[in-house]
């Protein structure tokens, strides 16, 4: 099993919106970052994943699994936005609760980690910080032996120092072979920290899904006028787009394009750049 | 199962302490009133409202998206309740008697035909309503539940009505009450399983976000 999760033409239509076809993997040992403005997709590939939602058509393999049962929800752990627990619970009472859902408990794991991010044990969530409850969520996927991590949006609403303090767990997360996290985001630049591969979804599809390194050495950003632009080989262009006073164009191959057109300004281009020039740009 | 059974009494803890109270202060004080045993009819259908507590907490904090994620099935999330609902229930009446049996230590006179009687009314009433609100719960927004619920209770004393002059067709109701009532109490039981299969069948399927 080289692959932690495994999406295939995964498909699902709703009235003004339809995932189509999306196609990613998950490899062992690996954080994927999932990408794409609000509305994109996003979270119903996770949905569709994590079986909340009836799937119309494609394959979806989780852990060697199609099919995710009790013993492969227990290898999962999985953080949304918010902290998705009974407000009235305490940490101390969401132990018991967890104690009695998963086998796999670990109850040292969870006070430890609990301790660790200073969360009071015996205060109701409801009294919680919005970072309180996601660092208490975080716990909870912690502390079952979970091998494959699912955060939708875990990161969103947070501080620096706290996205920061739950980017190192993840990283570390990883340092154990078997473990892999799919986490989307809208923080590209938390993903460019700690992503090995990115999957980029738009209007339902996958646009791209491709290992960061090559994304921020690879791709670039020419920025010229309308005489460069049009001297521009068509098959070199990947999007562009029209600003006021010059084309941004994005291509795959920096420096293969900087042989090509040595007076061109070729600039390597962030994330955030590369999807706001196929969100916005042209072909 | 049950871990989200204890996160059901964690939740509905102080309901649950509240309706027992008031029902042994109702009882006593009743009991200068009315027939005491009558109380057993109110005592089951009143404790079961924790539930549709734990569905509202449930749909607001979205636990029941993250329950899904966690290793239990759809049929045992919707079992659970089913079960919660069934336990409330009786706890309703064991706390109903309490006030009977002390009465009763006391001289005041009653009879166990009268605590059969009212409990199988009690019972069927909360089970009838139970079969038609917990699947509800499942089906509709919380808002919309919530008034399913309501209306749950007057429909279930409708059928119970309907019930009893159905059975009276083939049984005669004023010579036969006792077991008229448990008849009635038989068919409300059957509804409440099969209640529980609906709703875990339409769930299966039910996205949840």
């Amino acid at each position: 099993m080289d692959n932690a999760l495994t999406i295939s033409g995964l498909t699902k239509t709703y009235k003004d919106f339809v995932l189509d076809n999306v196609s990613f993997a998950v490899p062992n040992g690996a954080i994927v970052g999932l990408i794409g403005e609000n509305g994109a997709g996003k979270s119903t590939t996770i949905n569709a994943v994590l079986g909340l939602i009836q799937k119309e058509a494609g394959y979806v393999s989780i852990l060697g699994n199609e099919e995710i049962n009790g013993d492969t929800k227990e290898q999962i752990g999985v953080v949304f936005d918010g902290s998705n627990y009974p407000e009235i619970l305490s940490p101390k009472k969401i132990n018991r609760v967890m104690k009695n859902i998963y086998c796999s408990w670990n109850e040292q794991t969870y006070f430890r980690l609990l301790k660790q991010f200073s969360l009071p044990v015996d205060k109701q969530i409801k009294q919680f910080s919005k970072g309180m409850k996601m660092k208490l969520a975080i716990s909870v996927a912690f502390s079952h032996h979970s091998k494959l991590l699912i955060l939708d949006e875990a990161t969103s609403g947070l501080d620096p120092v706290i996205r920061d303090d739950i980017l190192d767990m993840l990283l570390d997360f990883v340092q154990n072979e078997e473990h892999s996290i799919l986490v989307s985001s809208h923080i590209t630049s938390d993903l460019e920290k700690i992503a090995d591969y990115i999957v980029f979804i738009h209007e339902g599809k996958v646009v791209f899904f491709k290992p960061k390194d090559e994304l921020m050495e690879q791709y670039g950003m020419i920025k010229c006028g309308a005489a460069q632009f049009d001297a521009l080989d068509q098959s070199d262009i990947v999007v562009y787009r029209k600003m006021d006073y010059e084309w941004q164009v994005l291509v795959s191959n920096r420096g293969k394009m900087q042989k090509k057109y040595p007076k061109a300004m070729i600039v390597p281009a962030t994330i955030d750049e590369i999807i706001l020039l196929y969100v916005k740009g042209g072909k | 199962m049950k871990g989200i059974l204890i996160k059901d009494l964690y939740i509905a803890k102080s309901n649950i302490l509240v309706t027992i109270v008031s029902l042994i202060v109702l009882g006593f004080g009743l009991s200068f009133l009315l027939e005491i045993s009558a109380l057993l009819v109110l005592a089951p259908v009143a404790s079961t409202t924790a539930v549709f507590i734990s569905i509202t907490n449930d749909a607001a904090s979205k636990w029941s998206k993250n329950v899904i994620t966690m290793p239990v099935s759809r049929s045992q999330i919707i079992g659970e309740k089913f079960i919660f609902y069934i336990l409330l229930a009786v706890l309703g009446i064991i706390v109903a008697l309490v006030p009977c049996i002390v009465l009763a230590f006391f001289g005041i006179d009653i009879t166990f035909y009268s605590l059969c009687l009212y409990g199988s009314i009690g019972m069927s009433a909360t089970l009838l309503a139970g079969g038609i609100s917990l699947p509800c719960a499942y089906l509709f927004d919380p808002e919309k539940s919530q008034i399913v619920f309501m209306v749950s209770f007057m429909a279930s004393t409708g059928i119970i009505a309907g019930l009893v002059l159905l059975v009276n067709v083939f049984i005669p109701v004023k010579d036969n009450i006792l077991l008229v009532f448990h008849i009635v109490l038989a068919i409300s039981i059957m509804w409440f399983i099969v209640s529980y299969r609906i709703a875990t069948r339409v769930y299966q399927r039910r996205d949840v976000t």
